[in-house]
């Protein structure tokens, strides 16, 4: 980026005339140690949990145990610089982050600072990283979807705005590319994206951020990231800094998601810095607070009510909610759902999507295990249409899963039973879907109306996929009215015959 | 591994007790400086660190040398401090417990150090001027230290244990530098 001299210099001027030197009485505490960006300050008998300390070189630190004589710290960022007796400042301030839309469509680390060499983001506000989620009183249950624009989840295991769904699963199962692929299909919904990147490699970061400018997403997303060669006490606090501006969207009364991506790095992070910080291990050697580490994180997101909005935004904003959705993620070890974080990070969210290697290496891609998945809240959320037609494709799983099981042992089965594997098959097949091709509703009902009324029993089981492609083509080139009339006013009652009618068209006439 | 004032505290507070029951806060004051003074030296770390010397032949050689130092200075009361403190393996800790001591004396008698850095050496109203205003701030008595350090270039940096209010043209300088450097 080219600035002029005469910028640079304009910019000095103003930043020296807004200056306000004021004699400001400090509490002081020198360095006593440094190791592995942990420092322990002695004196600083005033300082505060949580609060920002000032070390030399306009570096800032976290004050996270409060000892009789010392304070322990973690550095955010270098700590090479800092050494025994530097002195270290109190700074009064619990640490804060920029929030506002400036930020969308930037990458930024976790203190907020861009990372994308697309110049400085010229918010206005500052938020605290660390906030006490809303309170009773102030929440509204969830009812309106959250469209992941995968057959799979929205019909099955629905997300409701202002909900907490955990993605769970092995390394290489397409925990990632589900939560891509719903920050794509956000596009035009109003829906602001929070990408949280933890832990991860620097290359899948950029491919990520590539793959949405790729798609038209960045317009509506904020990256977090903090990658794998960042400091443990930056990756810990990234997840919050990136609620923190999640929640200036709900605040505002507006829908916002967030993806934590993942949070078993995070608690990795946060393992590191207890354990340095001298903190008793517990279990697996996590401290004895990482539950709390996740839960007042995902406490955070919510469906806030009209009052609470018209509250924080002091009456510029009325008669609207505000929502953040979160969905965490959790990465298993060789299926182990029950260790101790993905346990945790189960029991405090409202669902789970549970994607499994095995069926992802059988080219079932969303791997997910609609058996164990659920979603305790999306129901109330899910579309009137999808909700009625993907009510048969759960039962007619169930009971494939069961059947199937057993007809391994049975030579000739009957007629019901071999309709209802038939059927399992037929569902099983349908529910594929590619990478970057989300589903509007009217897609997905078109397709779940095929399969639940029998119009692809008679189709041959390899050719499934290619029966639904085909026939979603044939009705965006010849009935995309009445598409739009569908995703307009989702309610099955209305559209049955519409739907009847593209399939019986499709089933004369179309090829595949 | 615990702080090491962790460790003095314990010691400097029964000291302080007792000194407080006699009434003898200033001359253990004394004797505790002496004898921090006496452990800090490199000679003398050396053979208190050493494991070949037994713990009550460290007590007499540090008693011998605060006995040549100030004739008299130590009663049976001392001696026995510095005989548990040695049996303990403690006489490496005397000069923190020296300085929790002095925190602890400064607080009874309501009390407060505070060092003054200034570029230019402080004539006698500026002096005066400092002090009032800090009893005023820290509602304490007021002993004050100045040090001349020309790298602060004016103004002044006051120093009162850990608060450190910065006045001097050095720091706003530097607050300047940060702001601008953003």
């Amino acid at each position: 980026m080219a600035i002029k001299a005469s910028e640079i210099s304009d910019l000095i001027k103003s930043r020296i005339e807004k200056f306000q030197s004021t004699t400001d009485a400090r509490n002081v505490g020198t360095v006593i140690t440094v190791t592995d960006g942990i420092c322990r300050v002695h004196g600083l008998a005033d300082a505060r949990y949580g609060e920002m300390l000032e070390f030399p070189g306009n570096t800032f630190g976290l004050a996270l145990n409060l000892e009789q004589d010392s304070v322990g710290s973690v550095v955010l960022g270098e700590y090479k610089h800092i050494s025994e007796g530097s002195t270290v400042k109190t700074t009064g301030r619990i640490l804060e982050v920029p929030v506002g839309r400036e930020l969308l469509g930037r990458v930024v680390d976790s203190l907020g600072n861009p990372l994308d060499g697309k110049g400085p983001i010229k918010t206005t506000k500052t938020a605290p990283i660390e906030r006490v989620a809303p309170g009773v009183m102030h929440r509204k249950s969830v009812s309106q979807p959250v469209q992941t624009g995968y057959k799979a989840i929205d019909s099955m295991v629905p997300i409701g705005r202002g909900q907490r769904e955990l993605i769970i699963g092995d390394r290489q199962t397409g925990k990632t590319a589900l939560a891509i692929d719903t920050i794509i299909n956000q596009k035009g919904s109003g829906i602001k994206c929070i990408y949280v990147a933890i832990g991860q490699k620097q290359s899948s970061i950029a491919n990520v951020v590539r793959k949405l400018e790729e798609h038209g997403a960045m317009d509506h997303t904020i990256v977090v990231a903090a990658s794998a060669s960042t400091p443990a006490a930056m990756q810990y606090i990234a997840p919050y800094a990136g609620c923190t501006m999640g929640e200036f969207f709900m605040d505002n009364g507006e829908d916002a998601l967030i993806i934590y991506d993942d949070l078993t790095k995070q608690a990795w992070a946060y393992r590191q810095i207890s354990l340095l910080l001298k903190r008793p291990p517990g279990r697996e050697a996590y401290p004895g607070d990482v539950f709390y580490l996740h839960s007042r994180l995902l406490e955070r997101s919510a469906r806030v009510n009209e009052e609470y909005v018209e509250k924080t935004t002091q009456g510029k904003v009325k008669g609207k909610t505000g929502s953040l959705t979160g969905l965490p993620v959790i990465e298993t070890q060789a299926g182990d759902v029950t260790a101790f974080v993905p346990t945790n990070v189960i029991s405090i969210t409202d669902g789970q999507i549970f994607l499994e290697g095995d069926l992802f290496n059988a080219g079932i891609r969303p791997a997910m295990n609609a058996g164990i998945s659920v979603s305790r809240v999306g129901g109330a959320a899910q579309t009137d249409i999808i909700k009625k037609l993907g009510g048969g494709i759960r039962l007619a799983l169930a009971q494939y899963r069961e059947l199937a099981a057993f007809s391994q042992f049975a030579s000739d089965l009957d007629a019901a039973t071999r309709r209802q594997l038939e059927l399992g098959v037929r569902v099983t097949e349908v529910m594929k879907q590619k990478q970057y091709a989300p589903m509007s509703v009217a897609e997905m009902a078109l397709t779940l109306y095929a399969v639940n009324n029998g119009y692809m029993d008679k189709v041959d089981r390899k050719k499934v996929v290619d029966f639904e492609a085909a026939l979603q083509a044939f009705a965006r080139s010849n009935h995309a009215a009445a598409l739009k009339a569908i995703n307009d006013k989702p309610v099955l009652k209305e559209h049955e015959a519409a739907l009847k009618k593209i399939i019986e068209d499709f089933v004369q006439t179309g090829a595949y | 591994m615990a702080d090491k004032s962790t460790i003095a505290r314990p010691y400097a507070k029964a000291l302080f007790g007792v000194a407080l029951e006699h009434k003898k806060l200033g001359p253990w004051a004394q004797t505790l400086a002496l004898s921090a003074e006496v452990v800090s030296d490199e000679r003398m770390k050396k053979v208190l660190a050493s494991p070949l010397i037994a713990p009550a032949q460290l007590a007499d050689v540090l008693l011998e040398i605060l006995d040549a130092a100030a004739p008299g200075g130590l009663d049976e009361q001392g001696r026995n401090f510095i005989r548990t403190l040695a049996a303990n393996r403690r006489l490496g800790l005397l000069p923190e417990i020296a300085a929790l001591f002095g925190r602890l004396k400064a607080e009874w008698e309501n009390t407060a150090d505070v060092t003054v850095i200034s570029a230019v050496p402080l004539d006698e109203t500026l002096q005066r001027r400092y002090a009032e205003a800090m009893e005023k701030r820290l509602r304490r008595q007021v002993r004050l230290h100045c040090k001349v350090d020309p790298a602060v270039l004016g103004g002044a940096v006051l120093r009162a244990d850990d608060l450190v209010i910065d006045g001097s043209l050095r720091g706003r300088l530097e607050r300047l530098a940060a702001e601008v450097g953003q």
